[in-house]
């Protein structure tokens, strides 16, 4: 079995957001509008966070991409009361939206902040119809999360399976790695030592957020400098 | 390669079915019983097209399920964008579905400005339009008829320039922002943007160019970066950025370094002059490929002065420090990295010329290309061939048309009040107004929004309520079609056929194919199919211009140009290096056995392009006087002496208030740019950008666009202002605070952000928002910088001085 | 054991209550009841639009209904968990207090309850914790122990209730079909007293390690996380000792409102106050222990997350209520009830009413702060509750009130047969408990 994982280049990254944005049409993620915005209550299962260091005018700024980790150690599908979030078969900390009671048990748990709740009845960006049908549509009430796109995997796993054939690695790609214009994400298969995503893991640049709690998320950074929240710095 | 094709331009039927499979398996796992479940999946198929959400002209692939468009992504073999899409273009369904498109033809009932809108049908409202020119022309005043294009891609724009053209007017007006070909156009003798050959480059030096936000090309911008920065073999390249606002780019860049507005030239000739002084500029090149580096003697033999004596005379490193607020150190470093790190490139774009002395400090900025010999090598400046295109007949056209046609135009555009421009859109309200040379009749506005979008809106605003009848082809209502008589809505950019070459950045000549990936949502039409309606309906010399029945059939014709070139269409990179090494070879194979079948293949494979390139050739490059790079611009001292009209060149200068005199005024040099309002009244300079997921000011109407975060310090669903902290500090402002900020022209209310790259004496706001129509999504947020700027603009180019405007800053 | 019918002359006070209702009652009633009907259209409001009536948000999901949880459920250790140890020590003093802390520990765990499932984004799936429930979730304890608890001090209330309860049945001419069947056929016998001793000695031994329990599992759904300032270890100890302070605080308050609406100055004396006074001392300079322990562990270590939630509740945004906690938890009772003077019975209950604001103030700074300052410092929020979420309080808190009142109006609020038990046997009892405690001397017969 694979052990899905994303490697995120911040070298590369230059702050675009098309991730943010491929997300979420492809997950037919909510807008909430700018009252809501303005309280903290956007959803965005993966979201480019800036970091400004230094006074004018030496100032630096670094981005970094933030989608679930999918920690093989999740933090927080040990504190839900109901398993609606759980660590699935496939390795990937997924939410089943119908049995979730919105405690929000799990949304503080995590230590990363990646989990979001449904304050309201959500409401779509006027895509009368241009909802994406392999994704479900979250009621109000409930968390959600970035799913490392696991409905592709879905569809990827019957399309191997009508070819009659193993599932490949560059079937199985999440909507913001596809996008990635400066190529920064990186997705494939951790436990295949001659995957892209594994061999970047082992880079000397190649560090996990917080990886000090022991978490074990499998989505690791590189960056040549220091990192602050990471490993290095 | 062909089960790659398809793979990605059709899913088989058993995909179909494995869909469905699929689907039920996901319904059971995570749909919940009172989850809306979407709609039942139906037949599903990916369509090749061309995003327009930027000039940059990204290959797309839509996701289409029961004709209903559910994902953009970026076309595989696209060579612009090579599978990958900007938060922009990912976004684009939401311009698709907007519930505040317009939904057909209208005209206005009532006083401008009133909303009282009359649906009509297509017919009607083309014989409403075809009548009313009709008429002008019989009163022989065709020429006050103009058109008013912001955006207009490919063919569109030679079409709407045609349908001038034949009907009689020299009014076709285009926002054009192509600032640097003007720069090409002096020293290289040809009016055409360039491109940059970054992939190879050891050293960018961009002057104010966003390259990864509002670029020419975001996505190949941002394709070059991540490759620049880690995928290279062998050097990293240095990234050095120059401009006032700590931009996105600059942010990842190598270094900032922030410099007084409107002082680019002065750093570019500063740097310049380190370059000379110590003899680091490429010597066979400057000598055997330029013009006008040393003193020269012409034919009469009288002596000019060199762009070398005038470097060495004018451009003391303490002086150029004085005024641009850069280090002399750091002028020296860079000057000499510059010239050591071959090949180096320097790239300027709006923000560094964007000033009343634009032209020149764009020159300048170019000439430091040809000074490190980055012209027409691997890592330097190039020029990509022209898409061969079937061409044209001439226009024939009747008396009225030719008469009309060689009227003055309202922007004096090639005239001596604009010497060097093609367009001059900020000029039109003054002369509207004016009636200078003489009052518009009609005027139709193509992709464009002045009222929102250009500085002086208000200037626009009241020079629209001079125009007794105004079309708009603006699918949406916008602060501009809100004052149109007649709305005749374009289909969106994925509903209609359109060509989409790509200019800029690129070294290949690429054209892509716009196709309708889904059915028109509404009673929109394809404003090219409208112009030849309107064409065919006056009748006569004018329909007879258009052979055509629609604009499918244009482009259809125009395709067989290329299908005879050769060349190829998008395919995987493996297939590109085969083509490109038969090509350098001679070898042109024929692909296809008919146009009709190459046509199928350009569509669905999204278009073509020719990725050979050659470095040899300078003639190609070189159209000026001298036939070499012209560092002494003849061009634009023969342009000035015919435009002078007999009086003395000095007094035109004057006139245009060209502070430089005989040779110095045809070499690049500074020229200090004016502002409006006193730095004693008005201490900040406002600097206005663009955001990098914004798509100009057309991004505000998508949600999606407006709710993520405004990186590096912005506010989603509103605008701000930046500024420096301490500058903040002395003036009790805090982060977050509303404040005032006030120009000579008026004054508007937003929340302060301290940004630390932001200059002491500079404050920036994004552009985008503040609009007053423009559907539900856009309407009331924020405010629009461009209400407070001023009007000016560059002498010689015609360029709007976006960056002129001083301001005040107050608490709220 | 005496006749009834013959001595209950004597404590017709006790009876009063329940034979007669006064203006004032009614009027309080009804105003408490406007401020829960409001609350219940609050509620209502807030279950038709969702939890974004609140002011939560990312990344401060949790707020005023997680404090009000965690602080009711401190106020139940009143109770059951004092009556429990006064019983047990056979501290005689104890006989006219142990019912009105009982009471408060029952309503008061319904409300705890209550806040929990008002904070749910799908209340309606609250009993998926039962059908799905996932043993590692320290929820799901909270759940067991609470539930646990919420029976035990039921029972552990009406076992003490049934003498009382049958003394009614045969004296008080209303509700005699409820008494009737509560009373259980209650008749005093000797038999059936020693029974009744017996569960209650029991139950009373069982109820306190089920009460330690629920506040420590209360505490650890914050400390089972990896949050900064909440993944403590001393968070158990921490919570029991806060929820006992608070519980005795609720308890003089409400002993002082019955002492002078139902005119129980015989029953409920100023020793009451001053013995329970100093109970409430002793926690308090317990509760600073633990808060000292925690936040200095916290500073000395100064890992820089844990710093930036210890710095905003000191010096930042929550500073004036971190502060105002330590004031009126530790200052005011320190002051008051050390000295002899103040420790009257309106000292006490101004020292108890500073303690139950403090404590509160204490769960907010507990939940919010730690919320507000994440690991990752990029996403933060400013937390401002909404009308929703303080009418849901005042309707709590009003709930409670008038519960509390409606039982004296049910049942003895003094437990009858306790005080009497007391005056007939706790006399001779005491007396031959302290003469056990001494060594034989002069004085002193050893019969």
């Amino acid at each position: 079995m694979a052990r899905w994982g994303m490697v995120i280049d911040l070298d590369k990254c230059d702050g675009c957001q098309a991730c943010v944005v491929a997300c979420r049409v492809e997950n037919n993620v909510p807008v909430v509008g700018p009252e809501q915005t303005e309280m903290g209550r956007a959803i965005s299962w993966i979201e480019v966070l800036s970091v400004i260091e230094g006074e004018y005018p030496h100032v630096k700024i670094r981005f970094i991409p933030r989608p679930c980790m999918h920690c093989d150690r999740p933090p927080c599908t040990a504190v839900c009361p109901t398993g609606a979030t759980y660590k699935n078969d496939e390795g990937l900390v997924a939410q089943i939206y119908p049995r979730c009671i919105g405690c929000r048990y799990c949304t503080n748990a995590c230590p990363y902040t990646v989990k979001f709740f449904n304050w309201f009845k959500p409401e779509w960006p006027p895509q009368v119809h241009g909802f994406n049908p392999d994704v479900a549509i979250r009621p109000v009430g409930v968390v959600e999360k970035c799913t490392f796109c696991h409905h592709r995997l879905q569809k990827a796993k019957e399309q191997a399976k009508i070819e009659k054939r193993e599932l490949r690695e560059e079937d199985y790609v999440p909507a913001c790695v596809q996008t990635c214009p400066t190529k920064a994400m990186y997705f494939g298969d951790l436990d295949d030592p001659e995957s892209t995503v594994s061999r970047l893991s082992r880079s000397t640049r190649a560090f996990r957020l917080l990886e000090e709690l022991g978490t074990e998320p499998k989505v690791y950074y590189l960056s040549e400098g220091e990192w602050y929240g990471g490993h290095k710095g | 390669m062909d089960l790659d094709r398809r793979d990605f331009l059709k899913v088989s039927t058993a995909a179909c079915a494995g869909l469905g499979l699929s689907g039920c398996v996901l319904k059971k796992l995570i749909e919940s019983e009172e989850a809306e479940a979407p709609w039942p999946p139906g037949p599903e198929s990916w369509v090749a097209s061309v995003c327009q959400q930027c000039p940059g002209g990204c290959g797309i692939q839509v996701r289409v399920i029961d004709g209903t468009a559910v994902k953009i992504d970026g076309l595989p073999f696209h060579p612009v964008n090579r599978g990958r899409l900007c938060a922009v273009g990912q976004a684009g369904l939401q311009v698709l579905y907007d519930p505040d498109r317009i939904k057909g033809p209208m005209r206005r009932m009532g006083g401008r400005g009133s909303s009282n809108w009359q649906s009509l049908s297509w017919d009607e409202a083309i014989r409403l339009v075809a009548e009313k020119l009709a008429e002008i022309r019989r009163r022989d005043e065709s020429h006050t008829v103009a058109i008013l294009a912001g955006q207009p891609r490919g063919l569109m724009d030679r079409l709407l320039a045609r349908f001038l053209d034949a009907y009689g007017s020299p009014n076709y007006i285009r926002n054009s922002c192509d600032g640097t070909a003007k720069a090409v156009l002096l020293t290289q003798g040809i009016d055409t943007l360039v491109g940059y050959d970054l992939e190879h480059s050891n050293f960018i030096l961009s002057f104010g160019y966003s390259l990864v936000e509002a670029g020419w090309s975001p996505v190949l911008a941002h394709r070059i970066y991540g490759y620049l920065r880690q995928e290279r073999p062998g050097v990293k390249a240095k990234i050095v950025q120059v401009e006032p606002r700590l931009s996105m780019t600059g942010a990842r860049s190598d270094q900032w370094i922030p410099i007084t507005p409107g002082t680019d030239g002065a750093l570019a000739l500063g740097l310049a002059y380190v370059i000379v002084r110590e003899g680091l500029y490429d010597k066979r090149f400057v000598e055997e490929q330029t013009f006008g580096f040393e003193d020269w003697q012409d034919g009469s033999g009288a002596s000019h002065l060199g762009f070398k004596s005038l470097l060495l005379k004018a451009y003391q490193l303490e002086e150029v420090s004085t005024i641009t607020g850069v280090p002399v150190e750091t002028i020296i470093r860079l000057a000499k990295e510059f010239a050591r790190e071959k090949p180096a490139v320097a790239l300027a774009e709006r923000g560094a010329s964007m000033h009343t002395n634009g032209l020149y400090t764009r020159m300048a900025i170019h000439c430091l290309n040809a000074l490190v010999g980055s012209i027409n090598v691997p890592g330097g400046v190039v020029l990509s061939e022209e898409v061969p295109l079937t061409p044209w007949p001439p226009v024939e056209g009747d008396a009225l048309g030719l008469k009309g046609r060689l009227m003055p135009r309202i922007d004096h555009a090639g005239t001596s009040r604009f010497p060097i421009a093609s367009h001059v859109f900020s000029q039109v309200p003054r002369s509207i107004l004016r009636q200078d040379p003489y009052p518009i009749n009609v005027l139709f506005l193509y992709y464009t929004n002045p009222i929102h979008s250009a500085p002086d809106a208000m200037g626009f605003a009241k020079a629209f309520e001079k125009v007794p009848f105004i079309v708009s082809f603006s699918p949406f209502m916008d602060e501009s079609a809100q004052q149109a008589d007649l709305i005749l809505p374009d289909h969106t950019y994925l509903e209609r056929w359109q060509d989409d070459p790509v200019n800029p950045m690129m070294k290949y000549p690429v054209l892509g194919i716009r196709r309708p990936v889904v059915k028109p949502s509404y009673d929109t039409r394809n404003t090219g199919d409208v112009i030849i309606g309107i064409a065919k309906a006056i009748g006569g010399k004018v329909a007879a211009a258009f052979a055509w029945d629609d604009f499918e059939g244009i482009l259809k014709d125009a395709a067989k140009g290329i299908f005879h070139a050769g060349g190829t269409l998008f395919t995987a990179p493996f297939e590109e290096a085969q083509v490109k090494s038969l090509e350098e070879r001679g070898w042109r194979p024929p692909r296809y056995k008919s146009f009709d079948e190459f046509w199928d293949q350009l569509v669905e494979r999204g278009g073509w392009w020719d990725p050979a390139y050659q470095f040899v050739g300078g003639r190609r490059l070189f159209k000026t006087v001298s036939g070499k790079f012209e560092f002494y611009s003849q061009h634009l001292r023969r342009t000035l002496e015919r435009v002078a009209a007999g009086k003395p060149v000095s007094e035109l200068l004057r006139e245009l208030k060209v502070t430089a005199r005989e040779d110095q005024a045809y070499l690049p040099h500074y020229e200090p740019a004016r502002f409006i309002g006193e730095a004693k009244d008005y201490p900040f300079y406002l600097n206005t950008f663009k955001s990098a997921t914004y798509a100009g000011s057309r991004g505000a109407s998508q949600p999606h666009l407006q709710e993520i975060s405004r990186l590096p310090i912005g506010l989603p669903w509103d605008s701000w202002v930046e500024i420096n902290p301490q500058a903040a500090k002395g003036l009790g402002i805090a982060d977050g605070d509303w404040v005032w900020v006030e120009s000579p022209l008026g004054k508007l209310k937003t929340r302060a952000r301290l940004y630390p790259g932001a200059m002491p004496d500079v404050v920036n706001m994004p552009v985008g928002q503040g609009h007053k129509a423009y559907g539900r999504w856009a309407k009331g947020r924020g405010e629009n910088p461009n209400r407070i700027l001023g009007e000016e603009r560059d002498s010689l180019a015609g360029f709007t001085a976006w960056y002129a405007t001083r301001v005040k800053l107050s608490k709220a | 054991m005496g006749d009834i019918r013959d001595s209950h002359e004597s404590d017709l006070a006790l009876f009063q209550p329940i034979l007669q209702t006064g203006r004032w009652f009614t009027i309080t009633a009804g105003a408490l009841g406007a401020v829960v009907a409001w609350a219940i259209f609050a509620w209502l409001y807030q279950l038709t639009h969702g939890l974004g009536v609140t002011g939560l948000n990312r990344p401060i999901y949790w707020g005023l209904y997680i404090t009000n949880f965690v602080f009711f459920i401190g106020i139940s250790h009143a109770g059951t968990l004092i009556s429990a140890i006064l019983r047990l020590c056979q501290a005689e003093w104890r006989r006219a207090i142990t019912r009105s802390a009982e009471v408060i520990t029952v309503l008061v765990l319904f409300f705890g309850v209550g806040n929990v499932v008002l904070d749910l984004g799908r209340p309606d799936r609250a009993l998926y914790v039962l059908w799905y429930g996932n043993p590692r979730s320290p929820l799901l304890w909270d759940v067991t122990s609470i539930a646990t608890y919420l029976t035990a001090s039921t029972i552990y209330l009406y076992l003490p209730l049934i003498p009382d309860i049958a003394l009614l049945r045969d004296r008080v001419p209303k509700w005699r079909g409820l008494y009737r069947l509560l009373a259980l056929g209650w008749t005093g016998s000797e038999r059936q007293h020693r029974r009744l001793e017996t569960a209650i000695s029991i139950m009373a031994v069982i109820v306190i390690p089920i009460a330690v329990s629920v506040h420590t599992v209360v505490s650890w759904v914050f400390a089972m996380t990896i949050q900064p300032m909440w993944h403590s270890t001393i968070f158990g100890p921490y919570f029991v000792v806060g929820a006992i302070f608070s519980g005795i605080a609720a308890l003089i308050i409400a002993m002082a409102i019955i002492r002078r609406a139902y005119h129980l100055e015989d029953y409920l004396k100023p020793v009451h106050f001053n013995n329970l006074g100093l109970l409430l001392l002793v926690m308090s300079l317990l509760w600073f222990y633990f808060t000292f322990a925690e936040h200095l562990t916290t500073y000395y270590g100064g890992e820089p997350r844990e710093m930036a939630v210890f710095s905003a509740k000191l010096f930042g945004k929550y500073a004036p209520f971190f502060w105002a906690m330590v004031v009126t938890n530790f200052v005011v009772p320190l002051v008051i009830l050390s000295n002899r003077r103040t420790r009257t019975v309106a000292g006490t209950v101004v020292a108890s009413a500073s303690v139950t604001v403090g404590m509160w103030l204490e769960r907010l700074t507990i939940v919010v702060p730690s919320l507000a300052n994440p690991r990752l410092p990029y996403a933060r929020g400013l937390y401002m509750p909404t009308w929703v979420e303080w009418s849901m309080m005042a309707g709590f808190f009003s709930m409670f009130i008038l519960l509390y009142m409606c039982f004296t109006k049910l049942f003895p609020i003094v437990s009858i047969w306790e005080i009497r038990e007391g005056r007939e046997k706790g006399l001779a009892e005491t007396r031959e408990r302290i003469e056990s405690y001494l060594p034989p001397g002069e004085g002193v017969s050893r019969e």
